[in-house]
């Protein structure tokens, strides 16, 4: 009998969620959006900047790279999954 | 000291103190994860340290990466950003401090009850019953912090940073007990098909509702000020944390597919997590437009650069997992290693790249100097990131040939000598991870502790 753990599960989120979206509701959470974009360049004086360096571009192009193959091969894997057990 | 913030400026010792803790655990959670690897290939590897064999170093290796590195490490930035968001300062430093040395002390009781043979030998699940208990306290801890700060804010918005990290440590609090089955202190489990139910509503959540809102936190709080620009949208990242809460909630059981649970439950956990590429679009869709055209800044801090890099494992990840529920995918892709490159790729590279961004982005905001060595950190960056990307690679092409060979009825003994190659190909890697864990820490407990603050490069 799993039923009520589950719901005990489930409720728990459920009803945290719903309080805190009911509460945010009410309490403007969801106005002047505009305003919050901004929020965290507020009082901001980090460090300054180090300048990028030469391999700057090399980089870019590897971390690229990676993705793509990590993309393509994934989407080759499952399309010949998918037509290996139709 | 010299300084180029505010003189005035709080010391964010909660911050500094769950940064160190999850640079040591880095560190020691990917030894524990080479000495499992190397049993893959070499099963007599330290077969005679009893407390240190597959069954145990593996449990310890998974929940120091989840509860002692990543979970701190996302904190940390955490412990930094509520209160510089909400223009307030922690409610209490001394019990953030306390915390984090609570902390560590649960770490060491895991690996002592774990290796002790005290494991509960479910999935995420495996701390012992007293060690559930204080992680409970901690959350409990760091809940009261975090929603007594919100509540003394100065600022009256909630920037959609401080709702991740928020709804992260309440969600996991609240559901941790439950899902260790923690009235239980005997098994910590129910019988049967009910508790490996009840185990993967947690299990998958320990991601979902944990370290996913956590590192999500981090890259919308970093990417817009290493690039100087505004959110590109706060109402579209308000929709995506809702979403997130609605969709990511229960989709454990597509870990039950081959399981005789009920249809229902299967059904919500494919639709749902197919439904996942709503919230995770509507994030990286934002957050790629807000750095966008702006390369050359994210380059130019380390902490940006490991937290974009983690946006694409995010992409990566998210997109495989949606796919990986289908049942015809899952035919080959589960029950092997595919799951275990999965998993690498998001806590890892996800999580795990973002909270070390999370770390060299604070570092220097709360010292007040550049970090030790913008070199080692750079290194650690592509250490990190070759070791990642070749294990996601390598555990696939394993996870293939083992799904491959299910499905035609091979005989698991007859498997083995293929992927022995691939086994060893993977610990290579993990050495240059491991290797990236402690020039980090090096790094980290330099630029802490004993910076010039001159020697970035």
């Amino acid at each position: 009998m799993y039923f009520p753990y589950l719901i005990a599960y489930m409720l728990a989120g459920f009803v945290i969620s719903l309080i805190t979206f009911v509460w945010a509701l009410n309490a403007g959470q969801f106005k002047d959006q505009q305003r919050a974009r901004y929020l965290p360049l507020q009082g901001e004086t980090g460090p300054a900047s180090a300048r990028p360096s030469r391999f700057y571009r090399f980089k870019i192009i590897i971390l690229f790279t990676l993705a793509c193959s990590g993309l393509v091969s994934t989407a080759v894997v499952i399309v010949l999954i998918v037509l290996q057990n139709p | 000291m010299a300084s180029t913030a505010n003189e005035q400026a709080p010391s964010y010792p909660t911050a500094i103190a769950f940064c160190l803790t999850s640079t040591i655990w880095f560190a020691a959670a990917t030894s524990f994860g080479m000495i499992a690897a190397g049993y893959l290939f070499a099963p007599d590897f330290l077969a005679n340290i009893g407390w240190l064999h597959f069954g145990k170093a593996r449990p310890i290796h998974v929940n120091l990466v989840l509860f002692g590195f990543v979970t701190p490490g996302l904190l940390a930035a955490g412990f930094y950003m509520i209160p510089k968001l909400l223009r307030t300062e922690l409610f209490s430093e001394k019990l953030g401090v306390f915390t984090a040395v609570l902390w560590n002390v649960t770490m060491l009781c895991a690996i002592v009850g774990i290796g002790a043979g005290y494991s509960q030998g479910r999935e995420y699940a495996e701390l012992p019953w007293t060690v559930d208990l204080m992680i409970v306290v901690l959350f409990v801890l760091v809940i009261f912090n975090i929603l007594m700060t919100i509540r003394q804010r100065k600022e009256s918005i909630l920037y959609v940073s401080v709702w991740y990290i928020t709804a992260a440590v309440v969600l996991t609090g609240t559901t941790y007990g439950i899902g260790n089955v923690i009235w239980k202190p005997d098994t910590g489990a129910l019988l049967g098909i009910p508790d490996a139910i009840l185990l993967w509503f947690y299990g998958h959540n320990i991601f979902g509702l944990l370290l996913t809102p956590m590192g999500l936190a981090v890259a919308y709080y970093v990417l817009p000020i290493a690039t100087r620009s505004p959110l590109y949208s706060h109402t579209l990242s308000l929709i995506g944390f809702w979403s997130l809460i609605v969709v990511y909630t229960h989709i454990g059981t597509h870990h039950l597919l081959q399981v005789p649970v009920p249809t229902y439950l299967k059904v919500i956990a494919i639709v749902d997590s197919v439904a996942m590429v709503i919230p995770v679009m509507v994030v990286l869709i934002n957050l790629w437009f807000t750095v966008k055209g702006k390369w050359a800044e994210i380059h130019q801090d380390i902490g940006a650069k490991f937290v974009f890099a983690g946006t694409i494992y995010y992409f990566f990840v998210n997109i495989q997992g949606s796919m990986m529920s289908l049942p015809v995918v899952q035919r080959v892709t589960h029950f092997n290693n595919w799951v275990v490159g999965h998993a690498h790729i998001g806590v890892l590279g996800f999580a795990g790249v973002t909270a070390l961004g999370g770390i060299y982005f604070l570092l220097p905001r709360i010292t007040g100097k550049p970090i030790y060595s913008r070199f080692l950190a750079d290194l650690q960056y592509w250490l990190v990131l070759i070791g990642i990307t070749g294990f996601a690679i390598v555990l696939t092409i394993v996870g293939l040939i083992q799904g491959q060979a299910w499905i035609n009825g091979e005989t698991i003994y007859r498997v083995l000598p293929q992927i022995q190659p691939y086994y060893i190909a993977r610990a290579s890697l993990g050495i240059t991870i491991m290797l990236g864990a402690y020039i980090g820490a090096y790094n980290i407990i330099r630029s802490i502790f004993f910076n010039p603050g001159a020697t970035a490069k």
